[in-house]
């Protein structure tokens, strides 16, 4: 195996064009590899101190969050919180401390696992992923990116170098809820993000859902913004957990079986969208709103 | 009260090394030369053999061995003598071993694996314990009836039998006002050490060293004895720390496999597990149970009659487990006075891993059983279960269903004392419940054996042959020891878990290093005493008898002025008459049963020593998702008088954690043709700090007269047996029946509650 | 293929020569020795292999030794201070929050990270602090004792 280090994002590309693969964090490469899923890969470029890659800045366009941005820092970051609050939801359930300290978001959106805490308010939140190579770069959308269990649209060649999430409107919040069988450690068995807006009654005026480990990938549910729109947040958490149980195409495996994830998939819609509306109408719920709530998940 | 209190902090003996790093455990010991230790695994559950071939192994660079059971005797063991070393011909889990190799490191090990011809044909898996005893069923071991298995009672795929009886059961169910009959279900679990194994062995001529993390080091050493045909004195096993066992390293694993490899590759040999290798392969977890339990009982709620079936699985061999039988029949009967019982329990042959001594076996799954079913009796006559309880459940002076009259015990009191420690329930939040179980366990008196020595500058070294697992029970002789002799329990050191330096004992297993390695410290302490006060007599010119040990020092009863050092007495004994002790006691004699039958008698229809327990949870369950959390649980144990309060209330809390996990989300989960599915900590789940509830102990001290050292009972398992009993009641409550298997997991609570 | 890697641990500069694809772990227990960082599991589960790398907790299972390089890795045997044991050290064994203790030179280098970042943690603060170490014999009652104790101690 070969290693080296770099410290510009065109030292990366460069190297990737050569067939590098990129680490961040190494968590995910270094573990499937020592449990036989795959081995590392014979060319690694690192990239956890290109400097290009780590920070968070707001500006007109909205949020660019580096892909070399830990979970922690997500966290950590007050216009993470404050308006963007369903990724620092998802962040602050990821692992433990120390996974959250290693694991970047550009490594958890490149994984592409659908069962990825990120991914469901990354794409409520309209995010899009910046990808760069040797040849230049492009905006894909998060739902363009995600193709199946661990695929992505993107090159070999591109490296994901940053997240832009636009600007949120006035009387807007987001959530992001997930299904925990213990309070910490857990990968998510389903889970759900809803970013809505809210007019000066507190209904809903539009908002999206998104839905975790129901799917081949982080799945959308359609005509979530028309099902809970002019409702009030009760009747729109009712209607979204409806149209998420049926948006859902679960499995059955160990963790859980089809029934209870389309069921409780269900639940975390309804409970995201009960939270976002009311951080939207300005209430604070700490984050995450799993913990901030009680039992396994916001009730 | 307990002989050192909590407010003392006392402090193990093996803490700071264990804060520091600085303490070795075996996978940090390497040795001069030292080779890596690979195994080859069946990797199904169960095949016929068609050829196996380690010739391309052999060739290979770096490799300095491989075996097979072509390379060792001939010997069959276990409880059942079902098994070989290495796989012959059939293999019957998919963790059996077929061959092993020794290499210069990893990689070259894993190389030579892979390289070991291994051709099957994969023969039907048996994995369900009621197709198993059907006529005609497939058997897992053709040649049962071959296997030495001293008196367990089997047949074919009913590898230990035990049936208990006592009254007329049937006449009982048929004069009660109510019979209830329930079925529970336990799924296999694991006792998931955060350490997992490792064995080094060097020899050295014809006499072998073993480092093992066993918590059996005596019977580690038999086994590879008795497997590798050697006499027990060149065989010598050294346990540095243990990294928990929990029973998961209990019994006799690979050590016989490593010293064999290390013989043949002339080379000191290193075996670690990885994470994986400790879920698949070891025969000790604990075991899958199916329990049916019948109950009658009058209108005012008094048990009549009770009925219990239990199946078991032992999976592939009988490692220890031809007690189980037995042991799950207890539980199924459980703590209460009925006049009429008959249960039969089996353990069946399975091609799943074979089941052992996980911490209190089979009890917290037989005890989940009879509690949930209990709060199901109580229900049909609208009585609060702990009234119901109370009523029913044994107790000083009362005849149990097995026909034991206790001595004082504290059940009773236990039952009181659990739900008072959960404080006001009356006005809990609607999603919000109690539950309360009670359990019971035994106490097992054996042989064991301990020195004493104190040296010429008056410090003292404890050589005993007990095992530290962890508990702080070899941590706490030195407490014992400094009582007998008026001396500060820093002034031991201790040398422990060494075959050879020290005298037998059956090791970290049965909770049993108080009960019997204490009494023979205590012994040898003792002796130590009667020596120093000779000693001060002559110095003091007094009578022995009217010497008094105290503070370091001997001195005259009732006159403190004239008095000696110890350290001063000491050093005369050192010129002469050196102080040594050595100590082994008599264990106390089980009771023999009387007004009971029973066949395939594992002598467990009584207990002596009995521990009783009650645990009373309050959770909270998340109705939407069946997720629950458990938020406070209360517990009551009378394990006699407590010896060392901070060690003592460690077991219990561990335990409630560990049940909790058992009762939530620890459960094996096994393919159709029987893999298991989850065996890694992502998806066996044990519980984190972030779900640890507050936890309340109260020690009912019954003194308890001819167990351990002042009056004490073990304690390590019996915590392990009624949480997830309480938890089970606490959730029925809520969904108004219970879940019916264990783990009640939240899809498990979700869909009983939707049904 | 291996090569050189210079590696700061416990104030200690080291070189070693090692593949490029080992991690973290296996090199502080092999090459540098310091066997006192555990290994429990390999998927970051259990956090008996919790180090420090710039004051932060990792696993250093499943952390390659590579990118440790250049870095202040701190392991259990750097907790120890010249006056003694540290108050978390000090801490857990009054509070008995020590059984087995295979677990606890993670659980240290946990408490050691929450109590630097957070000096007066609250008791929820310690649990999801704590949340990456698995103990399988105390309950976890008096580890959180032990903690609450070392940072009134701090």
């Amino acid at each position: 195996m070969t290693f080296t280090r770099a410290t510009t994002i065109e030292e990366a590309v460069t190297a990737m064009a050569a067939g590098a693969r990129p680490i961040a964090g190494g968590s995910d490469l270094v573990v499937g590899a020592r449990q036989g899923k795959a081995p590392l890969p014979d060319v690694l470029v690192a990239i956890d101190r290109i400097d290009d890659l780590r920070g968070i800045e707001t500006s007109g366009q909205g949020l660019r969050v580096g892909a070399g941005v830990t979970h922690a820092e997500l966290i950590g970051n007050e216009t993470v919180v404050s308006s963007y609050t369903a990724v620092a939801d998802a962040a602050a359930l990821v692992g433990s401390p120390a996974t959250r300290n290693v694991g970047t978001i550009g490594g958890n959106v490149m994984n592409a696992s659908p069962a990825m805490d990120t991914g469901a308010p990354l794409l409520v939140l309209d995010g899009h992923a910046v990808l760069k190579s040797v040849d230049g770069s492009r905006s894909v959308n998060m739902a363009d990116l995600w193709t199946g269990p661990g695929r992505t649209s993107a090159d070999p060649g591109e490296l994901c170098v940053a997240i832009e999430l636009p600007p949120q409107p006035e009387r807007s919040g987001s959530a992001y809820v997930r299904l925990e069988y213990r309070r910490a450690m857990e990968i998510a068995v389903v889970g759900a993000a809803a970013a809505v807006t809210v007019s000066e009654d507190g209904t809903i005026e539009t908002g999206r859902v998104a839905l975790t480990a129901v799917g081949p990938a982080i799945i959308e549910v359609a005509d979530a913004s028309v099902l809970m729109s002019g409702r009030d947040a009760k009747e729109a958490g009712a209607a979204a957990e409806t149209a998420a149980s049926k948006s859902a195409t679960p499995i059955s495996d160990l963790r859980a079986g089809d029934d209870y994830r389309r069921h409780t998939v269900g639940v975390m819609a309804r409970r995201a969208v009960k939270a976002a509306a009311a951080r939207a109408r300005g209430e604070t719920i700490a984050v995450p709103v799993n913990r901030s709530a009680g039992v396994g998940a916001a009730s | 009260m307990p002989l050192v209190t909590e407010a003392e902090r006392f402090i193990r003996s093996d803490g700071p090394d264990k804060v520091t790093g600085s303490g070795r455990y075996v996978a940090d010991l390497s040795l001069t030369g030292m080779l890596t230790a690979k195994f080859l695994y069946a990797g199904v559950p169960h095949a016929r053999i068609t050829k196996l071939d380690v010739e391309p192994a052999r060739q290979m660079s770096g490799v300095f061995a491989v075996i097979t059971q072509d390379d060792v005797p001939e010997r069959r063991f276990g409880s059942v003598a079902d098994r070989t070393l290495f796989a012959q011909d059939v293999v019957r889990f998919e963790g059996e071993v077929i061959a092993a190799v020794a290499a210069i490191d990893d990689d070259s090990a894993q190389r030579a694996i892979d390289a070991i011809v291994f051709e099957y044909e994969e023969l039907p898996p048996l994995t369900d314990l009621e197709e198993a005893i059907k006529d005609g069923a497939l058997l897992v071991h053709e040649n049962w009836e071959s296997y030495a298995a001293g008196s367990v009672v089997r047949d074919g795929n009913v590898a230990s039998f035990t049936s208990i009886e006592r009254g007329d059961v049937d006449e009982g169910l048929a004069d009660s006002d109510h019979v209830i009959t329930s079925r529970y279900v336990a799924d296999a679990s694991h006792a998931a050490p955060i350490e997992p194994r490792g064995v080094v062995a060097q020899w050295e001529g014809d006499r072998v060293t073993i480092w093992s993390s066993t918590q059996v080091p005596f019977q580690a050493r038999d086994g590879v004895c008795e497997t590798l045909d050697l006499p027990s004195n060149r065989v010598r096993v050294v346990v540095p720390h243990l990294g928990g066992g929990f029973g998961g390293k209990c019994g006799f694993h690979y050590e016989a496999h490593v010293a064999a490899l290390a013989r043949a590759a002339r080379r000191p040999v290193r075996l670690v597990f990885s994470r994986e290798e400790e879920f698949l392969a070891p025969d000790r977890r604990r075991e899958g149970m199916i329990v049916e339990i019948t109950t009658g009982m009058t209108n005012d709620g008094d048990i009549k009659a009770r009925k219990a079936k239990v199946l078991l699985d032992n999976g592939a061999y009988s490692a220890d487990s031809s007690f189980f039988p037995h042991m799950a029949a207890m539980h199924a009967i459980g703590p209460y006075v009925i006049e009429n019982v008959s249960a039969e329990a089996s353990s069946i042959y399975t091609n799943h891993q074979p089941s052992g001594s996980v911490r209190a076996p089979t009890a917290p799954q037989g005890c989940w059983a009879v509690e949930s079913h209990t709060d199901e009796l109580a229900a049909a006559i609208g009585m609060d279960p702990v009234e119901f309880r109370k009523r029913n459940c044994v107790d000083t002076g009362r005849m149990s269903a097995t026909g034991q009259v206790f001595d004082e015990i504290g059940l009773q009191q236990c039952l009181s004392d659990a739900v008072d420690g959960l404080g006001d329930i009356s006005n809990l939040p609607e999603d919000e419940s109690i539950g309360v179980g009670v359990g019971w366990w035994g106490s097992f008196p054996g042989a064991s054996g301990a020195y004493v020595k104190i040296d010429s500058d008056g410090r003292g070294v404890i050589i005993t042959g007990a095992q530290e697992c962890g508990t702080g029970s070899v941590m706490t002789l030195p407490i014992l020891v400094a009582k007998e002799l008026g001396m500060d329990p820093d002034d031991f050191e201790l040398v422990y878990q060494d075959t050879s330096a020290a005298p037998y004992d059956s090791g970290a297993t049965g909770s049993q290093t108080i009960l019997n390695n204490g009494r023979a410290t205590v012994e040898a302490a003792q002796q130590v005493a009667a020596q120093l006060k000779d000693l001060a007599a002559k110095e003091l010119e007094a009578a022995p008898e009217d010497i008094v040990l105290v503070d370091g020092r001997a001195h005259v009863a009732g006159s403190p002025e004239a008095a000696v050092d110890i350290s001063r007495l000491a050093r005369i004994a050192s010129r002469g008459e050196m102080l040594l002790g050595r100590g082994s006691g008599t264990p106390a004699e089980y009771p023999s049963a009387v007004g009971v039958s029973c066949v395939g008698d594992q002598d467990l229809s009584w207990w002596v020593g009995p521990q009783f327990s009650c645990h009373a949870a309050r959770i909270r369950l998340d109705r939407d998702t069946g997720v629950v959390r458990v938020l406070e649980v209360s517990t009551a144990h009378d394990s006699g008088v407590i010896i060392n309060e901070v060690g003592a209330a460690g077991q219990v809390e561990g335990g409630v954690l560990m049940g909790i996990g058992q009762a939530l989300t620890e459960g094996t989960v096994y393919s159709e043709d029987g893999g298991q599915l989850n065996p890694a900590f992502l998806d066996y789940k044990l519980q984190t700090i972030a779900d640890a509830p507050r936890i309340k102990t109260s020690f009912v001290e019954v003194h308890t007269p001819g167990m351990g050292p002042h009056g004490s009972k073990p304690i390590a398992e019996a915590p392990n047996v009624a949480t997830a009993a309480a938890i089970s009641n606490a959730i029925a409550k809520l969904i108004g029946r219970p879940v019916r298997q264990l783990p009640m997991t939240a899809e498990r609570v979700w869909a009983e509650a939707r049904s | 293929m291996s090569e050189s890697l210079s590696l700061t641990v416990n104030g200690v500069a080291y070189s070693v020569n090692v593949d490029m694809g080992r991690n973290l772990l296996s090199v502080l227990r092999g090459e540098l020795g310091l066997t006192g960082t555990k290994e429990g599991c390999d998927d970051c589960e259990c956090g008996a292999c919790m180090v420090l790398i710039d004051g932060k907790p990792v696993n250093s299972c499943s952390f390659l030794a590579v990118q440790a390089a250049d870095r202040s890795v701190t392991t259990i045997e750097g907790v120890v201070t010249p006056e003694g044991l540290d108050q978390v050290q000090q801490a857990f064994l009054e509070k008995g929050g020590v059984q087995c203790g295979f677990c606890t030179p993670g659980m240290i280098m946990s408490a050691r990270a929450l109590l630097d970042q957070c000096p007066d943690p609250s008791e929820e603060e310690i649990k999801i602090g704590l949340s990456g170490n698995l103990c399988r014999c105390t309950g976890y009652s008096r580890i959180l004792a032990a903690v609450a104790l070392a940072a009134a101690a701090d």
